[in-house]
């Protein structure tokens, strides 16, 4: 084999192994403490010592419907317009006092006509000023692989580019960081990827009203 | 025969089947339609507020109480509520005590900033009729109160309140004394309270009420010469016997109450309370007090 020849061949393995194009696909369980399967954590992956181009990002929507926020939970990408249309026929009142976003919508109904920017990562806790219970939460990355779980707990992450990644989860709920959940593997055609969390109580202000309370119900 | 409580029951569903069915067919707007009904017992071991052992009387209620209505949004953080109320009571044992109210609730609230945790304040009027077993009861009922309230955090909220309360009844009976009033059951009052409730569970909820009455209250006795000496009316109660008289004097009113509640589905809940009730008179004639208890189930929407 020419010197010529070992070069090349050395120049295609480096290329493969820094840019991986193998589709490959992970699937994520998520259990709280009790072995419960949890819906609406976040898993995120990050390629570990290569490069991918992260898809551009579109406009995402997050509804109020029935006085809550639907989906409880929603990952983006920063970068991504948000559209919180009212589809309830009563006014609502959206903020969040978030780092990675503060922002207002005061009483509407329909469909707000600018969607707000998500241009910070970080979690984004949305709130109505009117309906005190509703609760919702906004996972804003820049993880080129992100999903929620669903029933069962579980997501799969489809058409990878195979090679080793960073994945951590995230949950409303949970009690530890999100940085005790990082794990680090390696995606060839298939990989499995289970957490456990600690789960913390959620105590939102009540919907069903209390005797003797005034206010509104 | 007596089937007044009967009649009392079926007036009253009838009322929340009417309301929450012109509410059904409400035309959609920005105001929120809602409903609130309250189903449940309780007693009460001194329903004629007695300071004698021998003029206690307890008696335990079936309630059934709604208030349906509308909320709206005027500007960012200031709304309205308006709701018509109806709350029946049958009294097992004394049915003169037996009552129908209907009415109408008025309410404006103000919210001080963004979030749950913001202080608000309220303020509400409301007027209701009472339609008694006991004719000689039937009147209308006046209440206003003014609320501050805050979220501390996640599991503690406080609220407080300033209240004032009048019940006038339609007739007057004639004078059992004569130059003796015989408006016994026309009260009124000056209230302060305050309350805290904490979340034990996502679904529990333990509440703490405190209140404090200055004004008029009823009592009702045998005939007592003594009473007459601090009472400004008099009226035979009927409710009670022939031989029962209701008495008007000024008292301050202590109320301490405990509630737990747990939602059991969403909009229902059950509610378990206990209120201890002591009533001290500003002359010397000493204090009488009730222990109330209440179990009920509510549902909201």
């Amino acid at each position: 084999m020419s010197i010529r020849s070992i070069a090349l061949l050395a120049i295609s393995a480096w290329l493969c192994a820094a840019s991986p194009v193998i589709a490959a696909d992970l699937h994520a369980t998520v259990y709280d403490e009790g072995g419960t399967p949890l819906t609406d954590a976040v898993v995120v992956a990050y390629p570990d010592g290569f490069a991918i181009e992260v898809p551009k990002t579109s406009t995402e929507v997050e509804d109020q419907i029935k006085k809550e926020f639907v989906p409880y939970v929603k990952p983006v990408h920063v970068g991504t317009l948000v559209k919180f249309p009212n589809k309830d026929d009563i006014s609502h009142h959206v903020y969040s006092f978030s780092p990675a976003k503060r922002f207002e919508l005061p009483l509407y109904r329909g469909t707000v006509a600018s969607p707000v920017m998500f241009d910070k990562t970080g979690i984004v806790k949305l709130g109505c000023n009117i309906h005190d219970w509703m609760i919702g939460y906004l996972y804003v990355t820049d993880a080129p692989f992100f999903a929620k779980t669903e029933r069962q707990g579980r997501v799969d992450i489809l058409q990878m580019p195979a090679g080793p990644y960073r994945v951590h989860v995230w949950h409303p709920r949970m009690f530890a960081s999100e940085d005790s959940t990082i794990r680090h593997i390696t995606v060839q055609e298939s990989a499995s990827v289970e957490w456990r969390l600690k789960l913390n109580r959620e105590f939102r202000a009540r919907r069903t009203p209390l005797p003797d309370e005034p206010g509104y119900r | 025969m007596n089937h007044y409580p009967v009649q009392a029951s079926i007036k009253s569903t009838c009322v929340c089947l009417a309301i929450a069915g012109a509410l059904n067919g409400a035309p959609a707007c920005a105001a929120d339609w809602g409903i609130d009904i309250s189903a449940g017992l309780s007693s009460d071991d001194n329903v004629t507020n007695a300071f004698e052992a021998a003029d206690r009387k307890a008696d335990t209620t079936a309630i059934l109480d709604l208030a349906a209505g509308l909320h709206h949004e005027i500007r960012p953080g200031t709304s309205f509520g308006l709701n018509f109320i109806s709350e029946s009571a049958t009294y097992m044992s004394y049915s003169g005590l037996t009552n129908l109210g209907l009415g109408v609730r008025g309410q404006l609230r103000k919210k001080f900033g963004l979030g749950a945790a913001a202080p608000w304040t309220a303020l509400s009027v409301a007027a209701l009729h009472r339609d008694y077993h006991d004719d000689n009861r039937d009147g209308w009922q006046y209440d206003a109160s003014l609320a501050v309230g805050k979220r501390l955090d996640e599991r503690w909220s406080l609220h407080a309140m300033a209240h004032y309360d009048r019940y006038a009844a339609d007739e007057h009976q004639p004078q059992v004394i004569p130059g003796l009033s015989s408006a016994a059951y026309d009260v009124s009052g000056r209230s302060i309270g305050a309350g805290v409730s904490f979340l034990a569970t996502e679904a529990d909820a333990i509440s703490l009420n405190a209140w404090w009455r200055n004004g008029s209250v009823t009592s009702v006795t045998h005939p007592d010469l003594e009473v007459l000496e601090y009472s400004d009316a008099v009226i035979q109660d009927a409710a009670f016997g022939a031989n029962a008289i209701a008495y008007r004097i000024q008292a301050t009113t202590t109320l301490f109450s405990l509630n737990w509640n747990r939602v059991l589905a969403s909009g229902v809940a059950v509610n378990l309370g206990y209120a201890y009730r002591r009533s001290d008179t500003d002359n010397d004639i000493g204090g009488y007090y009730a222990n109330l208890f209440n179990l009920s189930v509510t549902y909201s929407q």
